[in-house]
């Protein structure tokens, strides 16, 4: 048996435009997230990460290609594994006029899950003072908690997030970026699709970048990023510096009182070098490039919110 | 199944405007049978007291007593015999004045129970066509399929609710609207004709059934176009549209949906066809031919045809909500 949780092969998803034209949200998608981690799902608004999510639930149907969740092939099999897989896909979808409680229970009764699950749900997500409230009263962010509540009620194996900040005050973001990482160190696979770069960084393990439905980049955060061959080097003395690492091969660019050194030798030579002569390091970092900047790299040719017509 | 089935009548349960509907089903059946009951209530001592000075000032009007006094000179060209009736034929008679009539069960089942009927199979369908409305109009569809994927059954689960919950509802209603006629006449002394509960109970059971077929159409038609406002407007076309658009060009008032629904409650209904022109030709009909232009609607062919409607619906609803995505 396969060791991915999420796979899909070929997936492909058209839509019909009013005009009958034919629109493609997702094509020859092959997604690949391994058990365990936290796998960031990214791409510009429009690129399919939603649609995708929702053929892997069932919400709809793929045009063509294959997908698996625990190696069941899914939309046929999905009942034999939703137990396992807990969604929050877009905005938060409840009964307005009930309460966060009456939204849980009646989800919670559909599977035969047990009132303590939703008492530890609702904790979990710091609603349990609001859970009698009506659901419409609710401000966006604990819209946003309650279905995160509703995700944990079947003790998921695979957790799919779909913009789980949306919405979040900043203490609000940290927590779920902490119920995120929590539950990925405790072996539940996230699959946790967002806008914030920042937070898939800070969180994910691997990510998988799209646009315009297909599929630009995926692997480790870290394989991504590539390694860094570019420091950042500051000492009290900066032209000595600049004179000496230039005399040893380097390659120095001056930027504003700092160094970038270019260099394929290891960081430690630089090191070595100032100190030979009497210049100690106030600061060396390794420059890399962030999520934001690959992403931005990746996507920069990918028209926003279109899809591919054909 | 049963699981679902309790999930989904617990929704109906909570949901605010289905209390709020069923509230006025009871409501709407007591203010008809309350309508009824005080339409027909018995003459008292003080109505007739009433009548009584209302004649007597009628009487003593100066236009009735000239009235009277002619007659009473020449009785025979008044048309009556002597001069003693005169009083009596040309003046106002108590009975003008407490003119109620008294309570027939069985007709008073048949108008005021068909109002009762239909004002039930209205808040009904506007029980399913909410409840499913409610459920995509808030999106909460997908997070119900987020728990229970296999589609068909959530869909059946939800029929079934609005099925039990409007049977229910009318079963108890309209029995309860016929029972209360039946210990209202039983009050007042008045002798029901043996075969009248048996007919009663027979139209009631058909009407509640009927009332359920409706709340289930309703409720498919919402799950297929998914707002409750399209189903209201698609409802109102059917009842209304199409029964001046079938009158206008001439189709058969077998086909119209008021006749199968008479005649699906009381066992047969009875509707005008356009005599053959051979019933006009010399002023007499031929013999042997029909030119009554009355037809008679079976309870059998009305079932089929609604029955038909409601199978055509559900199933292109239940078709639809496999196969559509869900936003």
């Amino acid at each position: 048996m396969s060791d991915l949780v999420i796979e899909t092969t070929g997936l492909r998803k058209e839509f019909r435009t009013r005009r009958g034209g034919l629109r493609v949200a997702v094509q020859s998608l092959d997604l690949a997230v391994p058990a365990g981690g936290v796998h960031g799902f990214l791409g510009p608004n429009g690129s399919g990460k939603t649609t995708t999510i929702r053929m892997l639930l069932g919400l709809a149907r793929a045009t063509k290609g294959s997908m698996r969740l625990f190696g069941t092939e899914v939309p046929r099999g999905l009942p034999g594994v939703i137990d396992q897989v807990g969604a929050v896909v877009e905005s938060p979808k409840f009964s307005p006029n009930f309460t966060g409680r009456q939204n849980l229970q009646l989800l919670a009764r559909t599977r035969g899950i047990d009132r303590d699950r939703i008492d530890h749900a609702l904790a979990t997500v710091s609603l349990t003072g609001r859970d009698r409230d009506r659901y419409k009263s609710y401000s966006l962010g604990m819209k946003q908690r309650l279905a995160i509540a509703a995700t944990l009620l079947k003790d998921p194996a695979l957790l799919i997030l779909d913009e789980p900040t949306n919405g979040l005050d900043p203490a609000g973001i940290r927590e779920i970026r902490d119920t995120v990482r929590d539950l990925g160190e405790a072996g539940v696979t996230v699959l946790l699709s967002s806008h914030i770069l920042a937070e898939v960084q800070q969180v994910c393990s691997s990510v998988t970048i799209i646009g315009n439905g297909r599929m630009l980049a995926s692997g480790k955060v870290d394989d991504l990023l590539g390694a860094s061959n570019v420091y950042r080097v500051r000492v009290s003395d900066h032209e000595h510096a600049v004179r000496r690492l230039e005399e040893a091969g380097f390659t120095v660019e001056p930027d504003h009182g700092v160094m970038r050194v270019e260099t394929d030798r290891p960081p430690a030579d630089i090191t070595r070098i100032l100190g030979e002569s009497q210049l100690w390091l106030e600061e060396l970092t390794a420059v890399r490039p962030d999520l934001e900047t690959v992403f931005l790299e990746l996507t920069s040719g990918e028209a926003l919110g279109e899809g591919v017509k054909q | 199944m049963i699981r679902l089935l309790g999930v989904e009548l617990t929704r109906l349960r909570w949901r605010r405007a289905v209390v709020v509907l069923l509230a006025g089903c009871a409501l709407v059946t007591v203010v008809i049978f309350g309508g009824t009951a005080w339409s027909t209530r018995p003459v008292s001592d003080e109505d007739l007291r009433q009548a009584q000075e209302q004649v007597d000032e009628e009487l003593a009007q100066p236009y009735m007593q000239r009235q009277i006094e002619r007659c009473e000179n020449r009785p025979q060209r008044w048309g009556v015999n002597n001069a003693t009736q005169c009083a009596e034929m040309m003046g106002p008679r108590l009975e003008w004045y407490v003119s109620r009539e008294e309570l027939q069960v069985g007709r008073a089942f048949r108008e005021a129970g068909l109002g009762v009927i239909t004002i039930l199979m209205g808040l009904l369908m506007l029980v399913g066509t909410t409840f499913a409305g409610a459920d995509w109009n808030s999106g909460s569809m997908s997070n119900q399929l987020l728990f229970e994927p296999r589609r068909p059954r959530v869909w059946l689960a939800k029929a079934a609710g609005v099925l039990a919950l409007s049977l229910t509802t009318a079963a108890v209603l309209v029995a309860g609207f016929g029972g209360a006629l039946l210990l209202l006449a039983n009050a007042r002394g008045i002798d029901v004709p043996p075969e009248v509960p048996g007919w009663m109970a027979a139209s009631g059971g058909r009407a509640v059934l009927l009332i359920g077929a409706a709340a289930i159409g309703a409720y498919a038609v919402t799950m297929l176009v998914r707002s409750t406002v399209f189903t209201l407007g698609a409802m109102f076309a059917v009842v209304v549209g199409a029964t001046l658009v079938m009158a206008l060009i001439g189709i058969s008032e077998a086909w119209f949906p008021n006749k199968n629904l008479s005649a699906v409650i009381w066992n047969g209904a009875v509707y005008y066809v356009e005599p053959p022109s051979a019933c006009f030709v010399d002023g007499r009909p031929p013999r042997g031919l029909d030119c009554n232009g009355r037809e008679r609607l079976e309870l059998v062919e009305a079932g089929r045809n609604l029955g038909g409607l409601l199978l055509v619906a559900g199933a292109a609803s239940v078709w639809s909500f496999r196969r559509r995505d869900v936003p």
